[in-house]
């Protein structure tokens, strides 16, 4: 979370010497903000969705209680195959009490990309 | 999404993750205890599996394909509730 607010406070004040270049302070802000889109994309889905979504990737690949698993955790980083992906999925579709077209389901790769489908699939549920 | 998708995977790997996605599926709809047995055994077969079999084994994953698939529709049947495995190779059975 410090790491969002980090970037975005960050990106603000980059926007800001952009726009006010008289003041000769354009200096290294600008590194930043590559990764501020990434994080914005992430911000898309609710933060308890996405602590939801950690919980269950735990359990299913069976990870110590300690291990650090957060939005940008990659399935593949955490040691899980192709296979314990769907396991993961299966899981998810059972928890949020959603259905997964496999097509979407193989561009799963990180934590917050199962966090970002769910929400999607929430909401066309729900409309 | 577009720019986040995954390893691109063969015709033949799709078959297998689809295959096991429908036994994972086939194994909900039998009641708990039954459910958790199941699970396990095809979990451990297909990981096993992919750990054991050359990735380029084709003609014996296209074997295994075709049997998983029968097996499935087997399980599929309503009369069945459970699954059972028996590992004659080594000394302890895997499962009862």
């Amino acid at each position: 979370m410090a790491a969002t607010t980090g970037a975005s406070t960050a990106r603000a004040s980059s926007l800001k010497l952009a726009a006010l270049p008289n003041q000769g302070r354009s200096t290294l802000s600008f590194r930043l903000c590559p990764q501020t889109a990434r994080l914005r994309v992430s911000c898309a889905a609710k933060p308890e969705t996405v602590e939801k979504v950690c919980q269950i990737v735990k359990k299913q690949l069976a990870l110590p209680d300690d291990t650090a698993v957060t939005g940008e955790s990659k399935f593949a980083a955490l040691g899980a195959d192709s296979l314990d992906t769907v396991e993961i999925v299966m899981g998810l579709e059972e928890e949020f009490g959603i259905s997964v077209e496999e097509d979407s389901a193989q561009s799963i790769l990180t934590v917050q990309d199962a966090a970002d489908l769910i929400e999607k699939l929430k909401e066309k549920d729900d409309a | 999404m577009g720019a986040s998708s995954g390893p691109r995977l063969s015709g033949i790997q799709k078959q297998v993750l689809s295959l096991y996605r429908e036994f994972l599926r086939v194994a909900r709809s039998k009641s708990g205890e039954d459910h958790r047995q199941i699970e396990s055994i095809v979990s451990a077969e297909f990981h096993r599996n992919s750990n054991e079999i050359d990735r380029k084994n084709f003609i014996y994953i296209e074997y295994l394909l075709r049997r998983g698939k029968k097996q499935l529709e087997q399980l599929k049947s309503p009369d069945i509730v459970g699954l059972s495995s028996l590992n004659v190779g080594s000394s302890q059975p895997k499962k009862t």
